[in-house]
């Protein structure tokens, strides 16, 4: 993975002393809260019901073991002893102290990881394929260009201060594990004629509010390019998107109001006007950093694997092909039953981070379905693996089931939420394993959100619940087909609103007619498509 | 009934604002506000710019005691007692000895 | 908007607001030597962007930033085009007192082709050093192993420039033998012999050239510069720079190498020249360096190339039509700009040479 030159370790060493000197400015009162709130935000410093929650950069979900240790160490030392791994391939902690803060970043910056821009009207951490770099089924590795990203939008003097949040995903594999279709800019790598590596390019996705698909505007852009193109967007959107209605301040406003072709004429207009050789990305830069991103060298083959079931079922629901020899991808899915999604303890993030080390290549993923991933599994110790992923509460056998739930944090943390989620994917969690539907289901995707910003990505899950507020009560809305990877969907609500334990019962209830009715193979759009609507009406609301 | 609430500067920890105009973290020692009194406190304690964070008022039941109440009960009372998750620390694996 | 929402003050400055539209500003930016920017709100970020366009648009006048603004923000204004800041509320001068980036990820919005980034900067340190490292593998070598080296490292980003004269068809001959794909500049000076251009287009032909770029001078830029169409005349320098030098640059964009004719040979400051060198930006590739007037004769003769049809008749060396005269011996520059003080046009500085020797400060651990 990427190291850090010495400019880079400057500018991140520059960063923290300047929050340092920010939240001295704070608590002095040579800043306001006013003022103070912005700069904190661009420091993944946010303000939640109970206390101050710091967002920690995962820059495109890939980590160390050394990094993964050290976000375990600032879980024990400054917080209560877990984190929470994010929709976007972030970790979140709960309960730091503003004082500490500072503090906290200086630890993270000994091991080349910041907060910065994972929150405010920023450019926020570029995400991609948690399997990148292992996937048979790649076109490129996307992880170089989102480490270029990082570097382009990283404290950019003219998009500090945009509108809104701004993210941008990228996939180097069709099946776009990614979600480009639902981002303010989605990026594919596509290979061009004369086998010139470039991008199909996407702008005007999002969830939240007002979901939408965005629109492609360019077939085909040379990849040194990139940055450019990025520049001519993001300066459209600067100068136009609108700032006087927060919820109609992202770029998917401006290019539904413009139409997606007057808005790309914009950008080519803007982007022939600046291109040139100060942002054209240098082949020896590409070049350096591709070098970071190699593949692992191949492993050892798993003979005489073990007859235990548990082994069996786990190997066949967790671990993915990988396309060097002896390697496999492990999805550890921090979704034991009755847990919070995506949490781990401290002492689990240390045991991941020792397995990596031993068995892995050191390397980590995070995904945007709050699971970690081992990415370069040597085959062989897949048994020795699970044992001890096992014994840490690490080996439930669901990854990309039903119980494979995302949830935000919702109500329980979240100043923003009208409901609680977690809970509710706790009570799902453990009914549909007491009904053995993980099995009988198959693959299925189950999104919770707590409010309308929609940060559990409940719009594009096969089976959505949206909590709201109806009177001081929390009350949920289901939606269905929903699809985030490849052909991205928004799911559509199935009826009314429904109370906390109904909407447990709704749910369990879909999958329980997914599991009856669909056919081999057929995921559940398809399902859905075929037989129509009214068996999850009646299944969720009675005949 | 009312109450003035916000989030301690420091450590963001959940405050309320007492008769003597402190904060504390108890919500035993808030002061109950009146619709008469509620306004001045408001405030009083939006000049505790060096103190506290984005306060407040929220409605309370009337009576002894400190009882979220109104049509943000849930979320004051999330506040007030913590998640209603359960803790991620009893979970498995909490004692986790290095390879 | 109109303009009246552009208040003149004392000393003609104009103010504009930062969320004026961008074709309002550039209206005011082209009579205004001095241009404030208020900001009503430290979050609004669209004052940086039109900063960014007032600059790259070409405004070089004074461009401040006032309004409300926090400290925070100063080294982002400075580098969006701004160059001076006057926050309304001062708040603490300890704040406004902050040091610039010392490196920067992205240029500098208001001051393009100004500082390198860190991309940039990684890059030429590593041009540099397999430059240097090239030149001593190829040193003495023949043109064919010179050549075909070249086009393996720079795949993809090499060019081979040509002027067509006197003694071009020998490293197009070599090119179209290697490579013929490999993209061929071209500069029309507009000021060429006629006898240049029918050449040209025989030898493309003839050689199979498949990717022939003819560089021109900018339309606007030779309407304001040469209207008269007798620059030449008055500065030819000038006309250099207009007809060579900035063409060449736009041209030269997408490419990091470029393949050159010249020869040792050709003396002055080419006496010395390498296989390979790097001129603080690109690698110039010289395939023909090590070869005798009489190695370019023989390879003439034996590849039966036809020559620039003015060589029959006394020119040893060709540029454009004003500035080239024959010379008294073959292959040699004394005809070019005979009676100037100059032996180069310009597009191979050695004030650019030198640059690249002091760029050899940038160490990167």
């Amino acid at each position: 993975m990427y190291q850090y030159d010495v400019i880079d370790r400057e500018l991140v060493n520059a960063r923290t002393a300047e929050f340092r000197e920010q939240v001295s400015a704070r608590l002095s009162g040579a800043l306001s809260e006013d003022e103070f709130k912005p700069l904190r935000l661009m420091n993944g410093v946010y303000l939640q019901l109970h206390a101050y929650m710091l967002r920690v950069a995962i820059p495109y979900g890939v980590l160390s073991s050394n990094q993964l240790r050290m976000l375990a160490q600032v879980a024990r030392e400054y917080d209560k002893g877990y984190g929470h791994f994010t929709t976007r391939q972030n970790i979140q902690y709960n309960w730091p102290a503003l004082v500490d803060i500072p503090a906290i970043l200086d630890a993270l910056a000994s091991v080349e990881m910041h907060a910065i821009q994972t929150s405010g009207n920023t450019i926020r951490n570029t995400t991609t394929d948690p399997f990148a770099g292992a996937a048979a089924d790649e076109i490129a590795d996307p992880r170089p260009w989102c480490e270029l990203i990082r570097q382009w939008s990283t404290q950019h003097p003219e998009f500090t201060w945009l509108p809104r949040k701004f993210k941008i995903a990228v996939t180097g594999s069709p099946a776009d594990r990614a979600a480009i279709g639902v981002h303010d800019i989605g990026l594919k790598l596509v290979p061009g004629d004369k086998g010139i590596m470039g991008f199909e390019v996407h702008v005007g996705g999002g969830q939240g509010r007002t979901p939408r698909i965005a629109a492609k505007i360019r077939d085909y852009l040379p990849a040194r390019e990139l940055l450019a193109y990025l520049t001519a967007i993001l300066r459209v959107y600067n100068l136009a998107g609108r700032r006087d209605n927060l919820y109609k301040a992202r770029i998917k406003i401006l290019v539904e109001d413009m139409g997606p072709e007057a808005f790309a004429a914009a950008v080519e207009e803007t982007y022939e006007a600046i291109r040139g050789r100060d942002l054209a990305v240098p082949a020896e830069e590409i070049e350096r950093v591709a070098s970071f991103f190699t593949p692992p060298a191949p492993g050892r083959a798993l003979e005489n694997a073990p007859t235990d079931p548990a082994f069996a079922r786990w190997r066949r629901v967790n671990v993915k092909p990988h396309k060097v020899p002896g390697r496999a991808v492990v999805v550890i899915a921090l979704k034991a039953y009755g847990q919070a999604p995506g949490d781990a303890s401290a002492a689990q993030m240390d045991l991941i981070a020792d397995l990596a080390e031993r068995y892995g290549e050191a390397e980590i993923r995070v995904t945007k379905e709050q699971n970690l991933v081992l990415p370069h599994m040597d085959e062989a110790a897949l048994p020795a693996l699970f044992e001890a992923l096992k014994e840490a509460g690490l080996a439930t056998a669901n990854a990309g089931r039903a119980s494979d739930i995302v949830a935000c944090p919702g109500l329980d943390y979240c100043n923003l939420a009208n409901a609680r989620s977690i809970p509710i994917a706790q009570q799902i969690s453990m009914g549909l394993e007491a009904a053995g539907l993980d099995e009988a289901a198959g693959e299925v995707t189950v999104k919770i959100s707590g409010c309308i910003n929609a940060c559990g990505h409940h719009h594009v899950a096969e089976i959505g619940l949206l909590g709201v507020d109806k009177k001081g009560e929390e009350v949920y809305q289901l939606t269905l087909g929903g699809v985030a990877d490849g052909e991205a969907a928004i799911g559509k609500i199935l009826g009314p609103g429904l109370s906390a334990d109904d909407a447990v019962r709704a749910v369990i209830a879909c999958v329980r007619v997914f599991a009856d009715h669909g056919a081999n193979e057929e995921r559940f759009s398809q399902t859905l498509a075929r037989i129509g609507t009214d068996p999850f009406k009646e299944a969720v609301y009675g005949a | 009934m009312k109450a003035l609430t916000a989030n301690r500067l420091t450590d963001g920890k959940v405050v309320y604002r007492t008769s003597e105009g402190v904060w504390s973290v108890d919500p035993a020692k808030a002061e109950h506000l009146t619709e008469d009194t509620a306004e001045a406190a408001l405030n009083a304690g939006l000049r505790d710019i060096l103190t506290v964070v984005g306060p407040y008022l929220i409605e309370i039941e009337t009576g002894a005691g400190f009882t979220p109440g109104g049509r943000k009960h849930v979320r004051e009372a999330i506040r007030l007692s913590g998640p209603t998750t359960g803790s991620t620390k009893s979970m498995p694996g909490a004692r986790h000895v290095p390879v | 908007m109109a303009l009246d929402s552009a208040r003149q003050i004392a000393r003609s400055t104009t103010e504009l607001p930062a969320d004026i539209e961008p074709a309002e500003a550039f209206a005011a930016a082209a009579w205004a030597d001095q241009i404030d920017v208020r900001f009503a709100t430290f979050k609004d970020g669209r004052g940086f962007s039109l900063a960014a366009l007032l600059r790259q648009g070409g405004y070089e006048g004074r461009l401040r930033a006032i309004g409300h603004l926090l400290p925070d923000q100063k080294d982002a204004l400075l580098r969006s085009g701004f160059d001076r800041v006057q926050a309304d509320d001062a708040g603490e001068p300890a704040r406004w007192a902050r040091a610039r980036a010392a490196h920067i990820y992205q240029p500098d919005p208001g001051a393009p082709q100004g500082r390198h980034t860190a991309l940039h900067r990684r890059a030429l340190a590593v041009r540099k050093a397999r430059a240097e490292a090239l030149a001593q593998e190829l040193e003495g070598a023949d043109p064919e192993t010179i050549l075909a080296r070249a086009l393996e490292v720079y795949a993809g980003r090499i060019a081979l420039l040509s002027s067509f004269g006197a003694e071009a068809a020998l490293g197009l001959h070599l090119l179209a033998g290697t490579d013929p794909e490999t993209p061929v500049l071209f500069l029309e000076t507009q000021r060429h012999f006629a006898q240049t251009l029918t050449y040209k287009d025989q030898l493309v032909s003839a050689l199979g050239l498949k990717d022939v770029r003819v560089l021109e001078p900018d339309a606007d830029e030779a309407a304001r510069e040469d209207a008269d169409a007798k620059l030449y005349e008055r500065d030819g320098a000038a006309c250099c720079e207009l007809r060579k030098v900035r063409p060449l640059a736009r041209g030269l964009e997408a490419f990091d190498a470029v393949i050159t004719g010249r020869k040792r040979y050709h003396g002055g400051a080419r006496g010395a020249l390498k296989a390979v060198e790097f001129d603080g930006e690109r690698v110039k590739i010289n395939p023909l360096a090590f070869l005798s007037p009489e190695d370019v004769a023989s390879r003439f003769t034996a590849l039966d190339l036809p020559s620039h049809p003015l060589t029959q008749i006394g020119y040893a060396s060709i540029g454009c039509w004003p500035c080239t005269t024959p010379a008294s011996e073959p292959g040699s520059r004394e005809g070019r700009w005979a009676g100037e003080d100059r032996e180069e046009c310009g597009i191979f500085d050695p004030a650019l040479e030198a640059r690249a020797q002091r760029a050899g400060s940038i160490r990167l651990i």
